[in-house]
């Protein structure tokens, strides 16, 4: 165990001295000021009678905004951004981790020491996730705090994005984890995450294009890979919907069957872990 | 039981497409003791690094068994005794030198306030006190070295695999490193030392093996390796060149060098004659050495291509 906290605490002091944990939070922190100081709400009888951004008077004409409508789709859009943002961002600031455990003249200084290899592995990933986790729940939690101190409205709800996001970037740097250990590249590790991100996203129209198909092998070929796949673009719309309480989620969560979407996406992000848990111990360095 | 232990070890490279596959150990023995310095030698691509890589479980061995103090090396508990100096290392440059001993130490299941006791110590023993809380990155190789040795040394281990030690360490910082392993072995400890310098090995190892293609060519006790051969170092008066001529009747080959003469005799009888010859014709004896191979010869002659050896595994004493 004290093997695998220093581990960890490396996984910390490494992305300090490389400015990613400083600039992963000096953004974070940058978003919450700007929203902190620049949006002024006049909040009378729980309507919006007036708002300044920036200082300039927003025009309302005569109307009156419910002030509890408008936070929640705030928190709903916001979530969304975050999903995407922050889904990358941590990618971003972690992928890194396995290739520099590998390099030459690094790795056998810590495969020498007796921690076992999948234990060394899984707490790098413990480590990126953690860091992930950290800057997620200051950016939430601020945004959040800015909320309640701006318009007294408090929805628990919007904390509840966190978690889908956390869960997304659990599973792609699971991915992430496994093409560093294949490849050794922080930049190919990266670039084939990002990728499936994206091809995932786009194989949630997998009936569309299947449909779309002559040949009946290229159809079952993106069925399969849809269920094969994270469904990144479900999760994406869950976290909105997780914040908003919206029917859409409800859908997602019941009628397309919660594992459809959680269930086969941690079996991808599971799957990937173990897989390169497994080649890493196999390895010869 | 011994510190370090090794049958039959092999490993074949095999290339990621099926291709060319390489044999890189094809079968050793090895056995290190506790309170032994052991030197493992060999040219490029003997297979020492291998062997190194497999004791810690870096590499793992096609065939065969290696364990230390008795563990299986496939385990990493065999790691909790075991320091490790690896060659080229690259600590993490934004650590300074305690917190790379503090991480480090941990990793090897040292606890924190035995490290904050023992790292001020360790520090001063490879003179990096002054620079403890300095980031590793603005070291120089001789200080990554010693730090490197700190590393290893920090959960104090019972075995010591030290690849190139004194790698980029100036003749001062050898000596130091040098007296630090044979403290180490003083204690108990036991060291494998794999390096190039062959005098250094020389100075510090009791026992080598020299590794040549994957296999053992020698192995043995260096004064053993480097046993005295049939040429001595003579220095004597009253030798004209008409004894050297009578000397040379004997069989013996006698040769005139600087100041004195290199005789190279059958055995020790035909040395006896020889002798006798010279000082019955009034030749006055002052010197009369044996002279050693040094490593270095023994070493060129075991791994150039005209060279002999033995790639039975007959170990060099027996020959």
């Amino acid at each position: 165990m004290r093997a695998l906290t220093a581990s960890i605490e490396e996984v910390f002091r490494e992305a300090a001295a490389r400015w990613t944990l400083i600039a992963y939070f000096t953004l974070s922190s940058l978003f919450i000021l700007i929203f902190a100081l620049a949006v002024n709400l006049d909040v009378v009888n729980g309507a919006l009678a007036g708002a300044k951004l920036f200082g300039q008077t927003v025009e309302m004409g005569n109307r009156s905004i419910d002030i509890d409508r408008l936070v929640l789709g705030f928190e709903s859009g916001f979530s969304g951004f975050l999903y995407l943002v922050g889904t990358f961002l941590a990618l971003f600031a972690t992928a890194h981790l396995v290739p520099r455990l590998q390099e030459k003249g690094t790795v056998d200084l810590y495969l020498s020491r007796p921690v076992g290899r999948v234990p060394l592995l899984l707490s790098r990933y413990c480590g990126g996730l953690l860091l992930a986790a950290a800057n997620l729940v200051y950016l939430i939690g601020a945004i959040w705090l800015i909320i309640i101190w701006k318009t007294h409205v408090v929805h628990a709800r919007f904390l509840l994005g966190g978690v889908t996001i956390l869960f997304t970037i659990a599973v792609l740097l699971a991915f992430a984890f496994l093409i560093g250990v294949v490849t050794s590249s922080t930049g190919v590790s990266l670039m084939a995450t990002y990728a499936v991100f994206f091809l995932a996203a786009i194989l949630a129209a997998h009936d569309k294009i299947a449909a779309a198909l002559s040949a009946e092998w290229a159809a079952k070929l993106v069925n399969g890979l849809y269920w094969v796949f994270p469904k990144t673009a479900e999760l994406g719309r869950a976290t909105v919907e997780q914040v908003s309480g919206g029917r859409a989620f409800h859908r997602v969560a019941v009628a397309q069957d919660l594992f459809a979407v959680y269930g086969s996406t941690a079996l991808f992000g599971l799957a990937a872990l173990a897989f390169s848990c497994w080649l890493f111990s196999r390895k010869d360095f | 039981m011994s510190a370090i232990e090794a049958r039959g070890l092999r490993k074949v490279y095999r290339s990621r497409l099926g291709g060319r596959s390489v044999e890189a150990l094809t079968g050793i023995d090895l056995r290190v003791e506790p309170g032994e310095v052991f030197g493992l030698l060999g040219p490029n691509g003997a297979g020492k690094t291998t062997t190194v890589k497999i004791l810690l479980g870096l590499t793992h061995a096609t065939s065969g068994e290696a364990s230390i103090f008795g563990i299986p090396v496939g385990d990493p508990a065999s790691r909790r005794r075991v320091g490790y100096l690896p060659e080229g290392h690259r600590f993490p440059g934004y650590l300074t030198a305690r917190q790379t001993l503090m991480i480090f130490g941990r990793m090897s299941g040292v606890e924190r306030a035995d490290l904050r006791r023992r790292i001020p110590s360790l520090l001063d023993r490879v003179r990096l006190s002054d620079w403890a809380d300095v980031r590793v990155k603005k070291f120089s190789k001789g200080m990554t070295q010693r730090l490197g040795l700190a590393a290893a040394l920090v959960h104090e281990p019972d075995v010591l695999l030290l690849d190139e030690p004194t790698d980029g360490v100036d003749p001062v910082g050898r000596r130091e490193i040098r007296d630090l392993l044979q403290e180490e072995a003083a204690k108990g400890r036991a060291v494998l030392l794999n390096s190039h310098l062959l005098s250094e090995v020389e100075l510090i190892c009791g026992r080598v093996a020299v590794l040549r293609k994957g296999s053992v060519a020698a192995e043995g006790q260096i004064q053993d390796l480097t046993t005295a051969t049939s040429h001595y170092k003579l220095v004597a008066s009253g030798v004209d060149d008409a004894l050297l001529a009578q000397v040379r009747e004997t069989g013996a080959s006698v040769e005139r060098v600087n100041g004195h003469f290199d005789l190279t005799a059958r055995d020790v009888a035909h040395l006896n004659v020889v002798v006798d010859r010279l000082r019955a014709r009034g030749a006055s004896l002052k010197e009369l050495t044996p002279l050693r191979s040094s490593l270095e010869d023994v070493f060129v002659e075991l791994v150039s291509p005209s060279g002999t050896p033995d790639s039975t595994g007959r170990k060099a004493s027996d020959r």
